[in-house]
């Protein structure tokens, strides 16, 4: 690579940085951009995350209409009173932040009560927060009450151990495959823990951010600078 | 009778020369040759009628071509030659774990049970190239060596798929040629022959001296014996031994090139063969239906081939209007619906003619 | 009564084979004909959509979004776009919101069209699929005429559309939809009610209403099992909530409520409403207004998260967006409806013969490119 095209690039990551991102977009050779962005992606992730202070005012929009902030304060002062060491850290208006430890237990309760009755699964996230934390985040929905909640679940990348929901929702049977066959997290308990979308023997968890593809693939050759693709 | 005439005229022409067993020899191949050519050229004539009437079925155009003449223009008239010349120049695979004289001996031999059949329909009044004194019963026994060749075809095959394709329609052929005879009893019943020439002389006399005509029963009888030969020639809604949608190809999944079209080949002579034993036992055969219009001998052959080919265009417009059934349904059918009406209608004819005496 | 038991054969359907759908593998356990297990194996198709989203700007990733469920292109635009104006709390203006409603509900038709088409092609009506083709090529051309492509739209964008509505569509689709409406009986006189089809599906595959939520089945699936949830009526987005329209339920009319006839005749009905949908909304299209009025310029969403679900033509679509403030997304999930309903086929398809587990697949409509991503 040309020391211009080196100094190009590390000009425009400096000023993607410091906040102005066009200057990487506007570069023009397609393969220097991508170069480009690649490094500023490996710049981001050594520097702490700066907060953007965009918009100021404007919080993150509530979920959708049945979801209140009353429907997860009543659950989460319900889960304050029954299973008070569970809740992890700061509880914030939109979600409900939980430990890993009595999850079963947890998720049992919030099917069979009839307050809130969440019968149906809609979607489990996973989740990379950087820093070695992944998430697992479910949102819950009850056909009776209509009302929606969200649960996220942290643990570290060293020991993502989740007890699994499985026996509760079918559906997260599928669901938890596929959340760790893309991050790793490890749902004990479930009776058929494999990889749903990828090859059974890829090494890897391709959404995490720190993911590095692996060098070949029986045999083949898993290309990672991606130039002359026309 | 063909085989007859051919070898009184060789004998007349050729006396003292060569022995009458070589003549004899002669006299015979000549009609098969000529019934060969015919299956060629009715394979090629039935499978442009399938494309075009299932194009007019379906709100397609069909064969068609961009050029002058009828055969590159708007009728596409050499389509089918296309196709089976495709066919002969395709790759000969056979799987190496296949049966290999099993697999190579399967299309040959539904092949022979669709041919030899052929040698006792009558065309015309005379045109027959053997009258036999058991056509029918003939017909019906070497159209079963079909099973056989299925099955072969399935196993031989070494492919899970193709063995549920045997094996359901090795099932389904012989569970549904019992209602076919059984049919065609109430017609031998009323002709009092197996021959096929009788049967149809039986049926002189205009359109209401048809046996289909001749009794309440006999519709029945016509309608569960067309059902059957339906099912007996795997067409839909009784493909299911070869549907396309579940099994791929069925039994023939493994075949390629000219033995793949020997297994389509057979089942379109089937048809032809089903068909015209309907219509000689039902509709008239080389009969015309009103006494009178072009119902010389020569018109004979014009009528019987009216006659089948109006049978087969039925069969084609259901293979494109009805789905198919399922294996246990097609047995349902057959054993709790059509055996029980075939019994009926033996009795049933059997005691109007006592009653009526006709 | 004696039941005879052979040694149970393992069978491969797919993942190359005419009747699934797209690249789909099925190991089936079976007893001669009856099938005591399927196991699903998918990944055929997985084309790393989300990992993809990361690294694109949000605008790029909506022609991203059509490719994953390409037979209702529209519909995942759609889902995408709401989510992305609820998080950025963009409101756009109400000819945007008719259009992108006619577009959805004619997708939805389209659809419908040929999932039920070839559903019948499965069990081995080739004529009706033909028909149903015909006129899906009809909407095609409609869509054509606005946004130049057949398949594929990158039609609806945040904050707007990418093409306003051409001269002379709003009379094109009248006419279609004139010609149209009578087909629909039609298509219910020849393959519904037609007895070979009746027999083969119904009372097959019966997916009782517990079940159905407990796996997570939305859509028509769900509504076949007599469970009333639409997305459109009870969590309305977009304009919905100002358009009067029923939703056809499945009551088991031909057999048990919950199997595969009803699943079927619930998206014929459905096909019935869209017809109605479309008719009210064009009435109601206001004459003016632009439609690349509030597109932001640069799409930069504030930190947050957010899930919104809107109803495709095969069940809830779910959208869980993060951003962390910059132009391209931090993660970005599709929940996808064909997923649960996959799911669910070895539930309700074990027991049966190798012929219903394929008309059981049919019936689930369920596109590969949407479950892979």
């Amino acid at each position: 690579m040309s020391e211009d095209k080196q100094k190009l690039i590390n000009d425009a990551v400096e000023k993607a940085l410091a906040g102005d991102a066009d200057a990487v977009n506007n570069i023009e050779d397609r393969v220097t951009r991508a170069k480009a962005k690649a490094a500023l992606v490996k710049a981001q992730r050594e520097q702490p995350k700066k907060e953007d202070s965009n918009d100021d005012a404007s919080k993150p929009d509530e979920k959708e209409p049945p979801v209140s902030n009353n429907t997860v304060q009543k659950v989460s002062a319900s889960l304050a009173a029954k299973f008070p060491k569970s809740l992890d850290g700061e509880q914030n208006s939109d979600w409900i932040q939980l430990k890993p430890e009595n999850w079963f237990e947890i998720a049992k309760w919030l099917k069979d009560n009839p307050d809130f009755y969440f019968d149906s699964l809609q979607c489990n996230t996973g989740f990379d927060l950087g820093e070695g934390l992944l998430e697992s985040r479910y949102n819950f929905h009850s056909m009776k009450h209509l009302h929606c909640v969200e649960i996220r679940i942290r643990v570290s990348a060293e020991k993502p151990d989740i007890p699994s929901v499985e026996s509760l929702w079918r559906v997260a049977d599928w669901f938890e495959r596929e959340t760790y066959d893309m991050f790793g997290i490890n749902f004990t308990g479930h009776s058929d823990l494999r990889r749903i979308l990828l090859p059974e023997d890829w090494e890897g968890w391709p959404l995490r951010k720190d993911y590095e593809e692996q060098e070949t693939y029986h045999g083949i050759v898993v290309p990672k600078v991606k130039e002359g693709w026309e | 009778m063909t085989v007859d005439y051919i070898f009184d005229f060789l004998t007349s022409l050729l006396d003292g020369l060569i022995g009458s067993d070589y003549l004899l020899l002669v006299a015979m191949l000549i009609p098969c040759l000529a019934i060969f050519g015919f299956i060629t050229v009715y394979a090629l004539v039935v499978i442009y009628a399938e494309l075009k009437v299932s194009s007019f079925i379906q709100d397609k155009v069909g064969p068609m071509g961009q050029g002058v003449g009828l055969h590159a223009g708007k009728w596409g008239l050499l389509q089918p030659v296309a196709d089976a010349l495709k066919l002969l120049l395709k790759e000969d695979i056979i799987p190496s774990s296949a049966d290999k004289p099993l697999f190579i001996l399967a299309p040959f031999m539904i092949f022979i049970g669709a041919f030899i059949s052929f040698v006792a329909i009558p065309f015309g009044d005379s045109i027959i190239v053997a009258d036999l004194n058991i056509g029918i019963f003939y017909i019906l026994g070497v159209g079963s060596i079909a099973v056989l060749s299925l099955i072969l075809a399935g196993w031989a095959s070494n492919n899970k798929w193709s063995l549920y394709g045997g094996m359901r329609s090795a099932a389904q052929i012989v569970s549904y040629e019992i209602p076919a005879g059984l049919s065609l009893i109430v017609v031998i019943m009323l002709a009092g022959t197996l021959n096929m020439q009788d049967i149809i002389k039986y049926q002189a006399g205009g359109i209401f001296n048809w046996i289909i005509f001749d009794n309440p029963f006999m519709p029945v009888a016509f309608v569960v014996y067309f059902i059957s030969a339906i099912a007996e020639t795997n067409r839909t809604p009784f493909d299911l031994p070869e549907s396309e949608s579940e099994l791929v190809a069925g039994f023939a999944t493994e075949y390629s090139g000219m033995r793949y079209a020997f297994f389509f080949l057979s089942e379109y002579a089937n048809m032809f063969v089903v068909s015209a034993v309907a219509a000689a036992g039902f509709l008239g055969g080389w009969h015309s239906p009103i006494v009178g219009i072009m119902d010389s001998s020569a018109w004979g052959v014009f009528w019987m081939i009216n006659k089948t080919g109006f049978l087969i265009f039925v069969m084609i417009w259901l293979r494109w209007t009805l789905p198919r059934l399922r294996v246990d349904q097609l047995m349902n059918v057959c054993w709790k619906v059509f055996l029980p009406l075939a019994l009926i209608n033996i009795f049933g004819v059997a005691i109007w003619t006592v009653v009526f005496n006709s | 009564m004696g039941v005879v038991h052979g040694q149970e054969m393992v069978l491969n359907i797919g993942p190359q084979h005419p009747a699934t759908h797209g690249v789909l593998r099925l190991q089936v356990k079976t007893d001669g004909e009856v099938i005591s297990e399927i196991t699903p194996y998918l990944g055929y198709l997985h084309r790393c959509f989300e990992k993809h989203c990361e690294n694109v700007s949000y605008e790029q990733v909506i022609p991203f979004t059509d490719r994953c469920d390409y037979l209702a292109s529209m519909t995942m635009n759609f889902g995408y776009v709401v989510a992305m104006e609820q998080l950025m709390d963009i409101k756009v203006n109400d000819r945007v919101q008719y259009i992108r409603v006619i577009m959805a509900e004619l997708q939805r038709i389209a659809s419908h069209l040929l999932a039920t088409g070839v559903f019948g092609l499965d069990l081995g009506a080739f004529t009706p699929f033909l028909h149903m083709l015909r006129d899906r090529e009809r909407i095609i051309d409609l869509f054509e005429m606005t946004c130049g492509a057949r398949l594929l739209y990158n039609y609806m964008w945040v904050g707007g559309l990418s093409h306003d509505l051409p001269k002379g569509f709003v009379e094109e689709t009248l006419r279609f939809l004139d010609y149209f409406e009578p087909k629909v009986d039609e298509f219910e006189n020849l393959l519904g009610h037609n007895k070979i089809f009746v027999e083969r599906t119904a009372d097959i595959g019966i997916m009782p209403a517990e079940v159905a939520i407990n796996y997570g089945v939305t859509g028509p699936n769900l509504r076949a099992s007599g469970i009333k949830w639409d997305l459109r009526k009870d969590d309305p987005y977009s304009v919905y909530d100002r358009l009067d329209f029923d939703v056809p339920i499945g009551l088991g009319i031909k057999g048990t409520v919950g199997d595969s006839w009803d699943r079927f005749y619930v998206r014929l009905q459905e096909m019935r409403q869209s017809i109605n949908i479309v008719r009210q909304a064009i009435d109601k299209l206001p004459k003016d207004g632009d439609v690349h009025q509030s597109m932001p310029k640069k799409i930069r969403p504030p930190k947050g998260s957010i899930y919104s679900r809107t109803e495709s033509p095969r069940g809830d679509l779910g959208y869980y967006i993060e951003s962390d403030g910059s132009d391209t997304p931090y993660r970005l999930k599709m929940r996808s409806p064909a997923f649960t309903a996959l799911g669910v086929l070895n539930e309700i398809a074990g027991g049966w013969l190798m012929s219903d587990v394929l008309a059981i697949l049919g019936s689930l409509d369920i596109v590969l490119g949407e479950i892979d991503r």
